[in-house]
């Protein structure tokens, strides 16, 4: 048998005291992975530096590069190889890594948009009974009819507690993606980071505005989509593609980059409510405020006793629940 | 204008390379699912080789045209008729007004046709591009398949119909249809040591593949993996089961996501963004196998492919669109 090469590493960057390792990956003709470290993490800290490393990039121009795709711990280099070579691609990026400052002393701009949310409404409710009907009849994550309970069971807590949690951080956007207008959430509070598996196999359905959690990462389905993510309920739309309120008239999309948003809860009647007056009547007013992250500010708070402390007696509740509750 | 008496099982407006540039944007390319036959229908008529076409999956398409036009048929082979009569594929055909064009379903080989006018099928483009995406519901034709009644008006033809009419395409230009496909692809991003073991790998590799019954336009999901194939016991901060990982953009298309133990080719229509792994990468100029492959009847098989060889694959690939394709 012929040996295959399975390396795909096709350089990297040592360790510095400001970031991890940067490995840089073969994925695909014409597709680069940027990785930071090689554990699987969700620091916001990682995800601020991609940012600006992205942003300095993309002024540059760099003929036959089509488009970036930033993540929480990743970015994803989409080029023409037969214009860009994949070895000047990486010393470009290198250059940019070596020349980005301190990610302490960035001032990031981040809206906070405010959104409502009825946990366990009948529209979300309809997923997973098709999801149990069509894909996976004994889905050890359908408890009840519903993701609630073993999104609560895998974190050691109650589903009432989850509520509470998903409520109590605001949750930040590291990039926009998988779906039109969709953005990746990862709370703020490190008290409130509950982790999940995802669907196994995934769901073929899933309503506009169910709002989900997979790993560790918060998303709100801008359309009806297939999906992986245990889901809590139904939030009002996030993206209009028809562009009729007067919010959505500039784009289609309502999340940036670097955006948070915070859940309050409010009757399955009132979400419906909202989607018409988002969709028909096209009057319904958004609450979104303008703000920004300072991110020494920010690392006071991450490193505060109250903080350190909260967090690891969650991780307990959770280290204990992961290994009680049934995997996917 | 073509007139639709019936869009058969899914019929849409494709351009090629598609939607290209806003996978940051959660937007999918979209595009011609086998790029190749609607690259031969487009030349064949006298357009360029990206031009809008129709994308016929499973069959049963009809219409009729209310204006001379010239068309081309390529793809699997559904039997097409006009006003009845069997008419040729691979080829540029006059039609006139009130012309009855039906297909038949899917040939022994392939899975879809393309229908190319000249002049190409005029919709408005939609961040630069005139493809449908069907799970989005944008682009193409007002963002769906093609229903009775839907009328759709063609572009300016490139030169005068009747010297478009009776282009050839050479029989050794002809791709070769299969109903197991062999398949070039590239690993990574994510292989062995850390997440796939180095028997894993060659499990992909040494395999053919059946194509499950629920692939579609953004994935096609293929027959489940055997034990042994994860390096890892679990994904981390990216949850318990070892494909996981902490949400990372998929390279589409053509990503080879690991997403539980179902390994799922992202095409056209897919996720820009998700929690599962992907073990390798189907190369740019093997996609259109993908969109040949028949649900429920066809295999695939994965052949080992280094980047280099990538690169010139697409080159070769640009070139046999070309004029000297035609007889």
């Amino acid at each position: 048998m012929e040996q295959k090469d399975y390396d795909v590493i096709l350089d990297s960057l040592a360790p510095t005291k400001s970031r991890l390792e940067v490995l840089f990956r073969q994925a695909g003709d014409g597709f680069i992975q940027v990785e930071y470290g090689r554990e699987q993490r969700a620091d916001l800290l990682d995800s601020f530096r991609i940012g600006t490393v992205n942003a300095n990039l993309l002024e540059k121009k760099i003929p036959g590069l089509i488009e970036t795709v930033p993540g929480i711990r990743t970015n994803l280099f989409h080029f023409e190889p037969e214009i860009l070579r994949p070895q000047d691609l990486i010393q470009a990026i290198k250059e940019e890594e070596h020349a980005v400052v301190d990610v302490e002393d960035i001032e990031l701009e981040s809206r906070v948009i405010h959104l409502p949310i009825a946990f366990e409404d009948s529209e979300t409710k309809k997923a997973v009974a098709k999801y149990v009907k069509e894909a996976r009849p004994d889905a050890p994550n359908v408890i009840n009819g519903y993701n609630l309970e073993y999104i609560a069971m895998c974190n050691g807590v109650s589903a009432d507690e989850v509520k509470k949690i998903l409520l109590g951080t605001e949750w930040y956007n590291s990039g926009c993606g998988f779906w039109p207008g969709g953005g990746f959430f990862w709370p703020m509070d490190p008290r409130c980071a509950i982790v999940v598996p995802k669907y196994n196999p995934p769901r073929i359905w899933t309503p506009e505005g169910s709002v989900g959690i997979g790993g560790p990462c918060v998303f709100t389905y801008t359309t009806a989509t297939g999906g992986g993510y245990q889901l809590f309920g139904r939030t009002i739309p996030t993206f209009q593609f028809s562009q009729k309120h007067p919010l959505f008239k500039e784009t289609p999309f309502l999340y940036r980059n670097g955006d948070r948003i915070k859940f309050h809860e409010v009757s399955e009647a009132e979400i419906l409510n909202i989607y018409a007056h988002v969709h028909e009547k096209t009057d319904y007013s958004y609450e979104i405020e303008e703000g920004k992250i300072q991110i020494k500010e920010y690392m006071n708070f991450v490193q505060s006793e109250a903080v350190v402390k909260g967090a690891e007696e969650f991780r307990k509740k959770q280290a204990k629940g992961a290994m009680e509750a049934p995997k996917l | 204008m073509l007139n639709i008496i019936n869009g058969g099982i899914e019929t849409i407006v494709e351009d090629w390379p598609g939607r290209l540039g806003y996978l940051g944007k959660g937007m999918a390319a979209s595009g011609a699912l086998d790029n190749v036959s609607l690259g031969f229908a487009n030349l064949l008529v006298g357009n360029p080789t990206g031009e809008a076409g129709l994308e016929i999956a499973g069959g049963y398409f009809e219409a009729t045209f209310t204006e001379d036009a010239v068309m081309a048929i390529t793809g699997t082979d559904m039997k097409p008729t006009l006003n009845g009569d069997p008419v040729d594929m691979w080829t540029s055909i006059m039609v006139h007004k009130g012309d009855h064009l039906k297909f038949f379903h899917f040939g022994k080989t392939g899975f879809r046709s393309y229908l190319g006018v000249a002049g190409g099928f005029d919709v408005p483009k939609y961040l630069n591009s005139k493809s449908t995406c069907i799970f989005g519901n944008y682009g193409g034709f007002k963002g769906r398949k093609l229903a009775p009644g839907d009328l759709l008006a063609f572009g300016q033809p490139s030169s005068p119909l009747a010297g478009l009419a009776g282009r050839k395409l050479k029989k050794d230009y002809m791709p070769e249809y299969e109903n197991e496909w062999q398949i070039r692809a590239m690993p990574g991003p994510n292989t062995c040591p850390e997440y796939v073991t180095k028997e894993g790998m060659d499990y992909l590799f040494e395999n053919s593949f059946k194509i499950q019954h629920t692939s579609n336009r953004s994935a096609y999901r293929l027959d489940e993996l055997t034990d042994g194939f994860f390096a890892r016991t679990d994904g981390g901060v990216g949850g318990s089961h070892p494909s996981n990982i902490v949400d990372h953009a998929y390279s589409i298309r053509g990503a080879l996501n690991i997403c539980g133990n179902t390994p799922i080719i992202l095409i056209g229509d897919g996720p820009t963004l998700g929690g599962y792994f992907c073990a390798l990468h189907v190369i740019n100029a093997d996609l259109w196998k993908i969109g040949q492959g028949t649900p429920t009847r066809d295999y695939i098989r994965f052949i080992h492919c280094t980047e280099q060889e990538a690169v010139e694959a697409r080159i070769q690939q640009k070139n046999l669109l070309s004029e000297n394709a035609l007889a």
